[in-house]
Parts: C-alpha cells; sequence; structure tokens
C-alpha cells in the first residue's frame, strides 16, 4: 500500500510536469503563429530581399550627331568597381586588399565610401573607374572570398573632336547630394550634363535605366533571372552642326582667343560655332583629376567659358549696320545725303575720332559703310538720339538671348536713358551716345546676337532664331518692322565692304560668291591719343570684329567672327571668315579658281 | 467482499495470464505512432534541405529510423527493472568512453564528441543520456516517502555532474545541458520541497555564473550575446536566427510549397537538415504543418504521460519520465531557438533531425518507455 500510495504520488507529479509540457508546447504555437501569421508579410518580404537583387541596367545614352550623321560623342565601356557594403564583414580589410589590387591607398577609397556615406546601403557604390583589365581580373579571383566587391561595365562618354566641339557638347559630372535628393531617378555615382548640349538635353540624352531582378544564393551567386524591365536607350540629338565646318573654325582660331559662328540665316541653324581657348570634354568623363581642373579654371584666359554665347563684347563698327538702319527706317537720314568726314568730329564740344586720321572725305550712307566711317555715325548719334538707337538695336534682337538650346547664354546690355536712371541712377550723357553710335560705351553684345543680327541683314529683315539642334524648341521667324528696302540700302553698303576697292573688308572677297559684310574694331580703352594698336598691352588692345553674309543675292551663310584683343577687325577679323566661305561654297568656287 | 476480491482476482490473473500478442494489444502505443509518423515528416524535411547537398541523406535517415525500430524492440525485450538494476555498469561504461572521447575524439562542428568507428560516426553522449536515466530511477526509486531528502537529491545531483563535467569539456554545451531536465524532471516527480528547490536554484545561478566566467568559451559567450540582440550584427552571429526567423516567417499559412522554400533551397538557413530541421518545415509547410508537428509531438508527450501513470512502480513513474523530459526540452528547445525565443545552441529535433546516434537514443527511449507500459500487470 505505501509504495502504491507514493506510486500515485508520483504519478499525479507526472501529470503535473506532462500540463506544463503541453502548455509550452502551445507557448511555442503561439510563437509560430506570432512570426508566420502575424509578421509572416514582413518575413516573407525579408526572404524575398534576401533571395532577390536588384540590378541596373545602365541606359545608353543618346549619341550627338552632326547634321550629316557623324558622331560626335560616343559611349564608350569601362570598368567600375563598386562595393556592396551590406556584404562587408570587415571594411578595413576589404579597403586594404582593394587598395593593394588597385595600386591606389587605402585612404582614397576609404574617402570614396565615406564621401557615400548616404547612400542607401543595399545599393553598391562605385568606388574605382575605368579599371584595366588586369585589374579586373584580380578582382575576379578573390571574388569567391570577396563578395562585396562587383566589377561592372559602365559606358563613359568619348568626344571624339575634343577641343573642336567642347563647348557646344559640354561634359558630363558626378551628381552631388542637393541633385540625388531632389531626384528619385538619380543615384550616387551617376554621371548628368553638366555644361552644353549634354546638359541643355539631359533628360533627352538620358534615356530610362533597366532593372535585372536575380535569385542569388546565400553566397550571392546568381541563380536564375526573375525580372526584367529593359532600360531604353536615351534618344540621339541631331544638330544642325557641320563637323567640317566647326573643325575649321577651330582651327582658324588656334592660338587666338575669340570666337567663330557660322548659321545659315534661312533658319537659324547653327553650322559652326567655335570658342578659343577650348578644352578637353574626355577629361571629364572619367572624373576630372585635381590638377587638370586647376588648370581649366586658373587659366587667365578661361578655356571653359563658350565665349559665343557666354561673354559680351562692345560690338563696335558692326554696330554701325544698326544705326543705318534706325537712321533711315526713321527718316533721319536720306542714303544720298552725304557728310564730310575730316577724321574727327566736334559735337557738344567735344572732340571725337574717326578711325581713319586723314578723314574719308565726302561719304554718303553707302560710303560710310563701307569705309565704316565714324564722323557719318556721329551724326546719325545726334538725330536719332540714345532712345531711338537703343530701341532698333532691340528690333534686331540686340540686349536679349537669343533663346538658343545652350545653357549660360547672357543678353548684353543695350542702354538707354531709362536703363541709365535705373541702373546707374545718373541720368544719360548726351555724348555717350556718339560712342554707342560707334558700338562703343556701355553696349555689350555676344558674338551670337552679332549673328542673328547680320542674319536678318541677310534676309531682307526676317530675324530667325538659332539653334543647334534640330530637336530645340525655335521660336518662329520674325518680319522686323522695317522696310526691306530700307534693309537693301545697307545690304549694298555691306556689299561694298568686301567687294569695293577701299571695303574695310576687302581680304574676304572671293571670285564666283559674292560675300557681303561689316567689319568692327572695337576700343577696350578709351584712348586719349592715338596709339598704334600693336603698342598696347594685350589685354588693351582692339577687340576685332567681322560680321558677313553670302551669296548676296541668296543668303546661305552667316559667319561671324570676333577676335578678341586681335586688333582691326579688318585686317585680323575678316580673313579669318573667308576660309569658312570656301570650304561651305567649294562646289561653287571650283569653277573660280581664287587669283 | 474486499478481503476476498484480492486473492480472487490474483488466482483469475494468474489463470488468464495473456499471450504475448495480447499484451502487446494493451500498451499504449501512440507514443510510438507519434514518433514514427514524425520521422516521416523528418525523412521528407530532410529531403528537402538536403537538395542542394547531394544525395544519401534520405536513405541514412531512413535506415537509421529501421534501426531505431529494431533498438527499440530490443529495448522491449528486457524487463526495464533489470535494466535499472544494471544501471550502475552502464554508467560506469558510459563514463569511461566519455574520457576515451575526450582524449582521441574528433572535433566536429566546434564540438569534440564523435567517435569515428569506420564509415558509421557515433555520438555515445546519447547512450550516456539513457544509462545516467536509469541510474537516476534506481536511486530515487529507492527512497519510499513522499518527498526526497537533501542528500539524495545532492547524490542525484553528483550521479548528472559527472557525465555532464566530461561532455561540457568535450565543448558540447547543448548535450551536457540536456542532462539538466532529465535530473530536474525525475527530481520534480521524486518530490522535492521548496526550499530545497531554492538551495538548488541558487547553486544553479552560482554555477552558471561560474561557467559563464571560467568555462564558457568565447564563440559560446558570442552565442548568448547573438541570441540577446541578434539583429545588431547582421552577417555575425545574429546571421543564423534571423536567417532561420525570415524562413519560419516567410512560410505564413500554408508555406511555400515542398522544396520551394527559398530561404532553405538558396542555402540561407544554416544547419537546415539538423538543427533548423523545423525552420525548413516551416518555411514549406507553413503554420498547419508546425501545427501538426506540435501536435504530434503532444501526441507522444501524453502518451508518455499515460504510460507513467499506470506504471507499476516508482521506477518506471521516473524512468518514462527521465526520458520524456529530454526529448520534450529537446523540443521545447529546438522549436523556440528557431524562431529565437531561446538562444542557438546546438540542439536537435528529436525524430526530425538529420543524425544518427540521437535518432537511434530516441527510439531506444521510446523503446524503454513502452517497456514501462508492457511490464505494468506481471512481475517476472
Amino acid at each position: 500500500m505505501q509504495l502504491k500510495r507514493h506510486r500515485g504520488e508520483l504519478a499525479r507529479r507526472m501529470q503535473l510536469l506532462h500540463r506544463g509540457g503541453l502548455v509550452l508546447l502551445g507557448i511555442i504555437a503561439f510563437g509560430y503563429w506570432q512570426v508566420q501569421v502575424i509578421d509572416g508579410s514582413i518575413y516573407r518580404e525579408r526572404a524575398d530581399h534576401n533571395r532577390l537583387r536588384k540590378l541596373a541596367i545602365e541606359a545608353p545614352r543618346g549619341l550627338i550627331l552632326d547634321r550629316h550623321g557623324t558622331p560626335l560623342v560616343e559611349n564608350v565601356p569601362s570598368y567600375r568597381l563598386e562595393l556592396d557594403r551590406t556584404r562587408v564583414s570587415d571594411l578595413g580589410a576589404s579597403l586594404r586588399l582593394a587598395a593593394r589590387l588597385l595600386g591606389e591607398t587605402e585612404e582614397a577609397l576609404r574617402d570614396q565610401v565615406e564621401a557615400q556615406r548616404r547612400v542607401p546601403l543595399f545599393r553598391p557604390i562605385p568606388i574605382a573607374e575605368d579599371l584595366s583589365l588586369t585589374q579586373v581580373s584580380r578582382f575576379a579571383v578573390v571574388q569567391l572570398e570577396h563578395p562585396e566587391f562587383e566589377v561592372r561595365i559602365s559606358q563613359h562618354r568619348l568626344y571624339r573632336y575634343a577641343h573642336q566641339t567642347a563647348h557646344l557638347l559640354g561634359y558630363l559630372g558626378e551628381v552631388n547630394e542637393d541633385e540625388l535628393r531632389d531626384s528619385s531617378y538619380l543615384r550616387s555615382g551617376d554621371l548628368i550634363g553638366r555644361k552644353g548640349l549634354e546638359r541643355v538635353y539631359e533628360s533627352r540624352l538620358r534615356g530610362t535605366r533597366g532593372e535585372q531582378v536575380v535569385v542569388v544564393d546565400s553566397r550571392g551567386q546568381v541563380i536564375e533571372e526573375y525580372d526584367r524591365e529593359p532600360s531604353s536607350a536615351g534618344t540621339g540629338l541631331n544638330l544642325t552642326l557641320d563637323l567640317e565646318l566647326q573643325q575649321e573654325a577651330s582651327r582658324l582660331l588656334q592660338d587666338r582667343v575669340g570666337t567663330l559662328v557660322a548659321l545659315d540665316p534661312r533658319s537659324g541653324a547653327v553650322l559652326a560655332m567655335a570658342s578659343s581657348p577650348s578644352f578637353d570634354p574626355n577629361l571629364f568623363s572619367r572624373g576630372i583629376a585635381v590638377d587638370d581642373w586647376r588648370n581649366l579654371i586658373e587659366n587667365p584666359k578661361d578655356p571653359l567659358q563658350n565665349r559665343v554665347v557666354q561673354n559680351t563684347y562692345p560690338p563696335g563698327s558692326v554696330f554701325k549696320l544698326v544705326m543705318a538702319a534706325a537712321a533711315l527706317a526713321t527718316g533721319k537720314v536720306d542714303p544720298s545725303e552725304s557728310f564730310f568726314c575730316g577724321g574727327y568730329s566736334v559735337i557738344y564740344d567735344h572732340r571725337y575720332r574717326c578711325w581713319k586720321r586723314g578723314g574719308h572725305g565726302r561719304v554718303d550712307l553707302r560710303g560710310a559703310i563701307e569705309g565704316s566711317c565714324n564722323v557719318y555715325f556721329h551724326q546719325m548719334g545726334v538725330r536719332l538720339g540714345i532712345d531711338e538707337i537703343a530701341r532698333h538695336a532691340r528690333l534686331f534682337g540686340l540686349g536679349r538671348k537669343t533663346g538658343i538650346d545652350l545653357s549660360g547664354e547672357r543678353g548684353g546690355l543695350v542702354p538707354d536713358s531709362r536703363w541709365s536712371q535705373e541702373r546707374r541712377g545718373t541720368p544719360w550723357y548726351a555724348g555717350e551716345t556718339i560712342s554707342v553710335a560707334t558700338g562703343q560705351g556701355p553696349l555689350l553684345v555676344t558674338p551670337l546676337q552679332i549673328a542673328t543680327m547680320t542674319a536678318v541683314f541677310a534676309n531682307r529683315g526676317l530675324w530667325v532664331q538659332p539653334h543647334l539642334s534640330t530637336a530645340a524648341r525655335i521660336a518662329a521667324p520674325q518680319r522686323l518692322d522695317i522696310a526691306p528696302a530700307i534693309l537693301d540700302q545697307i545690304r549694298d553698303g555691306m556689299w561694298a565692304v568686301v567687294n569695293e576697292k577701299e571695303g574695310t573688308g576687302r581680304a574676304v572677297h572671293l571670285e564666283g560668291v559674292e560675300v557681303a559684310g561689316k567689319t568692327g574694331t572695337a576700343q577696350v580703352v578709351q584712348q586719349a591719343t592715338w596709339t598704334k594698336n600693336d603698342d598696347l598691352a594685350p589685354d588693351q588692345r582692339d577687340h576685332a570684329w567681322f560680321a558677313s553674309f553670302a551669296p548676296y543675292d541668296d543668303p546661305q551663310l552667316v559667319v561671324v567672327v570676333f577676335v578678341e584683343h586681335g586688333g582691326g577687325g579688318s585686317s585680323v577679323a575678316a580673313p579669318l571668315a573667308k576660309p569658312i566661305y570656301e570650304k561651305y561654297f567649294e562646289a561653287d568656287l571650283e569653277d573660280h579658281p581664287p587669283g | 467482499m474486499r478481503s476476498i476480491s484480492k486473492p480472487i482476482s490474483r488466482i483469475i490473473h494468474r489463470a488468464d495470464e495473456p499471450s504475448l500478442v495480447k499484451r502487446l494489444g494493451t500498451v499504449h502505443w501512440g507514443s510510438l505512432a507519434a514518433a514514427l509518423a514524425l520521422a516521416l515528416v523528418g525523412v521528407f524535411t530532410v529531403n528537402s534541405a538536403t537538395s542542394e547537398l547531394g544525395s544519401g541523406f534520405v536513405a541514412r535517415q531512413s535506415a537509421w529510423i529501421f534501426l531505431g525500430l529494431v533498438i527499440c524492440a530490443l529495448a522491449l525485450a528486457f524487463d526495464y527493472r533489470k535494466l535499472i538494476d544494471l544501471a550502475p555498469i552502464f554508467y560506469t561504461v558510459g563514463l569511461v568512453v566519455l574520457v576515451l572521447i575526450l582524449f582521441f575524439g574528433k572535433e566536429r562542428g566546434g564540438a569534440r564528441s564523435w567517435i569515428s568507428s569506420g564509415t558509421v560516426g557515433g555520438q555515445p553522449t546519447e547512450l550516456v543520456k539513457v544509462a545516467t536515466a536509469l541510474l537516476l530511477a534506481r536511486l530515487l526509486a529507492r527512497v519510499y516517502r513522499p518527498q526526497l531528502q537533501l542528500r539524495e537529491i545532492l547524490a542525484a545531483c553528483f550521479v548528472v555532474a559527472l557525465p555532464v563535467t566530461l561532455v561540457a569539456l568535450q565543448r558540447d554545451m547543448g548535450s551536457a545541458s540536456m542532462f539538466l531536465p532529465m535530473l530536474a524532471g525525475m527530481v520534480v516527480v521524486a518530490g522535492v520541497r521548496w526550499k530545497h528547490v531554492l538551495v538548488m536554484g541558487l547553486l544553479g545561478l552560482v554555477l552558471v555564473a561560474g561557467l559563464w566566467q571560467f568555462a564558457l568559451h568565447d564563440f559560446q559567450k558570442a552565442r548568448v550575446m547573438s541570441y540577446l540582440s541578434p539583429d545588431a550584427d547582421p552577417l555575425g552571429d545574429g546571421y543564423q536566427v534571423r536567417q532561420s526567423k525570415i524562413a519560419v516567417g516567410s512560410g505564413m499559412w500554408t508555406g511555400r510549397g515542398y522544396l520551394q522554400g527559398t530561404q532553405s533551397q538558396l542555402r540561407f538557413l544554416p544547419a537546415r537538415h539538423t538543427d533548423f530541421v523545423m525552420a525548413v518545415l516551416a518555411e514549406e509547410q507553413g503554420f498547419f504543418g508546425v501545427l501538426l508537428v506540435l501536435g504530434l509531438y503532444g501526441v507522444f508527450l501524453s502518451g508518455a504521460a499515460a504510460i507513467a501513470a499506470r506504471s507499476r512502480d516508482r521506477g518506471g513513474v521516473l524512468l518514462v519520465t527521465g526520458l520524456v523530459s529530454v526529448i520534450a526540452f529537446h523540443v521545447l528547445y529546438n522549436t523556440g531557438m528557431v524562431i529565437g525565443f531561446v538562444p542557438i545552441t546546438g540542439i536537435p529535433l528529436p525524430f526530425l533531425s538529420y543524425g544518427g546516434s540521437f535518432m537511434l537514443a530516441n527510439f531506444l527511449a521510446v523503446g524503454l518507455i513502452l517497456n514501462v507500459d508492457y511490464r505494468r500487470y506481471v512481475n517476472r
């Protein structure tokens, strides 16, 4: 009995233990319910995140072609090293290894990683660009032990004609943190258009990145493709540019500081646009080196500047075309009315010089344009007054941006009495009008504005918007409120400039194609006395201008040459336009050998 | 009535001595059925878990189950009371083997406990556990009081402490810790006073603190620390828990489907066919599958408890308690570890996890439990 009673007692305790065990099993079941049912979808997502890896398929950037379809910029594959930080177990060791394989310092790589600290962790970050094949194979060898490193093929831009198209095409640069914040599309390390057409047409050229989703195992090895969203390549950009003409323009400006613009006056299509000095945009394609960058920005000649649209200069005598148009349109002068030029004029008790010391003698409108007589236009200035001059200057598109598809264009300055009052706080001085009449004073223009202005004369009164790409939004041509007959008087003068014996633009004279134009020599400093330009310091020498079009009867090409501190428009600028015409009208000129 | 009925019943009993088959029919087979069902589920799960590891796993696991049934039958053949009587011998042999392993064993998975005899590896710790259960049953069955005295408790502790120390020296903390539920279960069922529990608890605490300070290896400490904060170091020690929970959770109600678990098939899960086999099952069969398995363990426990309840002597109750405690603790710890309830230790899941000696030991335990039931009427 004793034995049995104790056994019963033991069995009772055993039952208690048994129930306790069942309760614990129930708790475990509850735990699984919690994980599988309550949080199940979260864990399923994590499982997918575990096994699914999204790989970006970079979209090839659109090519940029000249008007004949010649590619000006291409995409070239290069190898880039990326670091997947979620797989790094010891960052120091990883970086040491990478530094050894790349032949770089660990600190440099660490800086790279540090700079991209804010990039989401799951996204691999680029730490080295443009690996050699040897380096690529080194990383392939350590791939199993170091799955954190990935070598990806990326594209970089190759600007075929480097310096020659640098200012037009621009270049790419890495996105900065602000841009990354503002864009959901951009990712760290992405390159976007920073200057020129690359910047203006960024969204068109960029295309859309695709995505490949792959299943990976715990070692990161790709098992299979899960999903794929193909990338769509950027749309190409066809330019109005003529590569041969552009190259010729660049060559002509070599060793000079200045610009050359050639455009089709019928459409506004830019055929050549060169700015000198230039730079190699390929330096930017893989991230520019500090030294190269310093050389560029510290260069006093500022090679990064596109002088065609980003710099403004006094137009000098080229402005006389506008003066003539204004005077005729307002009836202030009759084309046959002549003035005597004795080398200077005295207005408001002040002596204003003509560039020709001995004077032009008696000149009418045609003669004044042909010989670029200052005295004649001094008189026009007096007759018109600054506001009337300014009004007409604006008619020709001066004082405002042309709207060309380039970034950073400046509008220049067309001063008038209101401007003086508002901006300078002083009334306009009548004497300044005399300066403006010959394209001096506060008046400032871009070389491109002079080109569009010249196109208006070529077109006998039709303003066209200059543009570089066929994709540009082009404003409709505008007819000026000036009778074509009046403009014909001035065109006749422009013809004389190039084709008459005394013309200042005689240097451009061609047999076979009639060129018309206007030279300009813009003073940089006010000169109290006559000083030969060659005796001046280089940065005080005159700017040389030449604005022209051809053929005279049926204008197809406008060429504007500008040489900064070049000296005389007649001797320096005009000769540079000639090879452009020769190249463009090659076929027509073959029948008329020079001489 | 009362005075007559007893001798008569005894006479009738003797006259109606049931045949072997009839006696076998009275045995509570529920535990064995549940164990077999679990083993079957285990074979399928191991097959899925090892689909990337190559062939042979399923065949070996099946062979062990078959061998386990043979051992189960063998265990049924000898009277458990004889076995309890012989316990000191088994126990001594076990200790000697453990000492030998300590000097000649091979290291596997950070622990030194497998003896390699030819091609079949064996883990004698599992057998020593059974021997210890038998010895404890013998020790505690001889106490003819409803409650143990401190002296007896300490004696029981000593019996357990020897193999625990030897196993712990092999750096196999998982196996070593499995002696404690056995001790606790048997002592509690044998009867303890609350103040003794308190004293034991304090002693245990000091022991654990001492172990942490002096005996635990760094990797073991790291395991415990990773349990406390699994998300702190995604690629470090928390990795296993995280991957395991992802596997379990992603199974949701009905699971990813057999062989479709991404965590299992793409090798994100560690020890998929052994310690984390439950995670594979949970991922592929979902919460329903988990409930089925936990339910089968419930059936196993209840069956064993029923056998204990109708056992004819103290030794039987205690033996069943000791064996079931170990299995139950394995189940609770392993399933809890898979979902991050408890730190990760090398504790496999009875009947499901891949592994030979563990499977054999568990079927040996089942055989002994059935043995107690089989011999509940007669004294021979």
